[in-house]
């Protein structure tokens, strides 16, 4: 290497920059909360969610579990917005309801049942969406349900390793309607037959709106324990 | 505990094909070496996490929460001449904070910890268009989105491709990069929303920004930090670009214990941070220019 000090303006090289850093990730703990300066602009709105979150909308006959294959809430869930859908499509209705076990984020608990439980429940703003699906992709939806030992569902009953819709002949129809969530439709919990939609169509209400209007109207929560799902 | 490291780059002015050698300069160095530093805060995913995790929460029993993340900031403040405070999106979305007030709230606790830049996440458009620009309208800093087109879209001119900060001596680039909203986003929350890629992009605004002279440039993304398959990622990336120095990520809501370092197109090292979600974890990074100045006659050329 030769090193070279070169005169008088014939190459221009003004700086040498050099950067370092130091880094840490800074857990936000109690140890912050000394002064708490900002907390009189949040307690406004704290104070008008609590008093909203907590009105009760509705009383709970005995408490709603979510379970596998089946559960209360499975079956809840998946009625109200099965039902919500029924006299949305044009000369049909749809042919069953798919929702995941994963999303129905609480239990209900026997007694009274808050606005925010309903939010615990389905915190998620997910859109309600009817699905048109090829017949053939059933069996996707059938292998999908033993692989997950089964997933909440309306309008249907899956035995011996197959759906039946109770409300709309299969034989005549080339393809089905799915209720679910714009969630689960994109894919979400590997519900990946969804990809093979023909048509889809947005309720334009969140899930959890239906769910919140069901439970008023209901009063008294309807308890259903049905067994929809049968893996041998 | 902070770690020090010496990264990034050695960034030599070269100029007629003449390499300065760093490790050499010290010796003729004429004037005075200067050092300037500057302190980058962070967040993202914070989700409208604005009370803290309940002490009986299964996870995260007690984190968060958004008046002590402003205690510490102040804390910051005044230890320290710069500060950035920068977030990487996915501000709205996930407690009835969000559901009951449509992302107000957040803006106006997000103006008064005093962010400087925050660009947009996929929940970001949850309240649909005109939604985001109702709560924009109580935020005091600018959102900077690079490869979404909002042209024809309530949004457009509510944020900007990029943004330059002046913090004492050091001038900061950002710009910020957002996920494919088809396929996570339902249609009619995007509306005419254009997604471009965000490589090119990304590419295009750092050039930019050191052509406008700064020193350092910074990548808002919510593009996720990592994925099994070919999706673009914060690693992809930084692989796939020159001029960033630092991408702030979000979206995958991983915790990292670290900066990743990674280097991009031309083997420079770029830094990737993430800090989970939810405003558990408040990212800081301090970065120390060391310029050595020296006058123009006294050119090093190594052969």
């Amino acid at each position: 290497m030769t090193l070279l000090i070169c005169g008088a303006g014939l190459l221009a090289c003004s700086s040498v920059n050099t950067l370092t850093f130091e880094n840490v990730q800074i857990p936000i703990t109690k140890e912050y909360e000394q002064f708490n300066s900002i907390d009189s602009l949040i307690s406004p709105y704290r104070s008008e969610l609590n008093k909203e979150m907590l009105e009760i909308i509705a009383v709970a006959p005995k408490g709603f579990d979510k379970g596998k294959p089946n559960g209360a809430l499975n079956n809840w869930s998946t009625d109200v917005i099965y039902n919500s859908q029924l006299d949305k499509m044009d000369n049909s209705i749809p042919s069953f309801c798919l929702l995941n076990w994963g999303g129905l984020r609480n239990s209900i608990s026997k007694g009274d049942v808050t606005l925010g439980d309903i939010f615990k429940l389905m915190p998620f703003d997910n859109e309600i969406v009817i699905v048109e699906l090829p017949m053939p992709s059933l069996g996707k939806i059938e292998e999908y349900l033993i692989s997950r030992n089964g997933e909440p569902i309306a309008g249907a009953f899956l035995k011996q390793g197959k759906i039946s819709f109770l409300n709309v002949p299969k034989e005549s129809h080339s393809s089905f309607f799915v209720v679910t969530s714009d969630y689960l439709m994109n894919g979400g919990d590997n519900m990946n037959f969804f990809e093979d939609r023909i048509s889809t169509t947005y309720a334009g209400e969140l899930l959890r709106d239906v769910m919140i209007f069901a439970a008023e109207k209901q009063g008294t929560l309807i308890w259903n324990n049905e067994q929809r799902i049968i893996i041998e | 505990m902070m770690n020090r490291r010496n990264f990034v780059r050695n960034s030599v002015i070269v100029s007629g094909g003449v390499l300065c050698a760093p490790s050499l300069v010290g010796q003729v160095t004429l004037a005075k070496p200067k050092t300037t530093k500057l302190t980058i805060l962070h967040t993202n995913d914070t989700h409208s996490n604005i009370d803290p995790f309940p002490e009986n929460h299964s996870k995260y029993p007690g984190k968060g929460g958004v008046a002590r993340r402003f205690e510490l900031i102040q804390k910051v403040r005044k230890e320290e001449d710069s500060v950035l405070l920068l977030d990487a999106g996915d501000i709205f979305q996930g407690t009835p904070y969000f559901n009951k007030f449509g992302g107000v709230l957040e803006m106006k606790l997000m103006s008064k910890l005093g962010y400087d830049v925050a660009t947009m996440g996929n929940h970001d458009f949850d309240g649909g268009l005109e939604g985001f620009v109702k709560a924009r309208q109580f935020a005091d800093f600018p959102f900077v989105c690079s490869n979404y087109d909002f042209k024809n879209t309530p949004i457009d001119g509510h944020t900007q491709s990029s943004t330059i900060i002046q913090k004492g001596e050091v001038k900061v680039g950002v710009f910020g990069v957002g996920v494919e909203m088809k396929g996570l986003v339902p249609d009619v929350k995007y509306g005419e929303s254009v997604y471009n890629n965000p490589i090119d992009i990304a590419n295009d605004r750092a050039a930019e920004l050191k052509r406008q002279g700064c020193d350092l440039v910074i990548c808002l993304s919510h593009l996720g930090y990592e994925y099994k398959s070919d999706k673009v990622s914060d690693k992809v990336l930084a692989q796939k670009t020159k001029n960033i120095h630092l991408i702030i990520g979000g979206h995958t809501h991983t915790f990292l214990e670290k900066p990743t370092e990674e280097k991009n197109l031309i083997g420079e090292t770029v830094l990737i941070n993430q800090v989970g979600w939810a405003g558990i974890n408040v990212g800081r990074i301090d970065f120390e220019f060391d310029q050595k100045i020296f006058a123009k006659r006294d050119v090093i050329i190594v052969e």
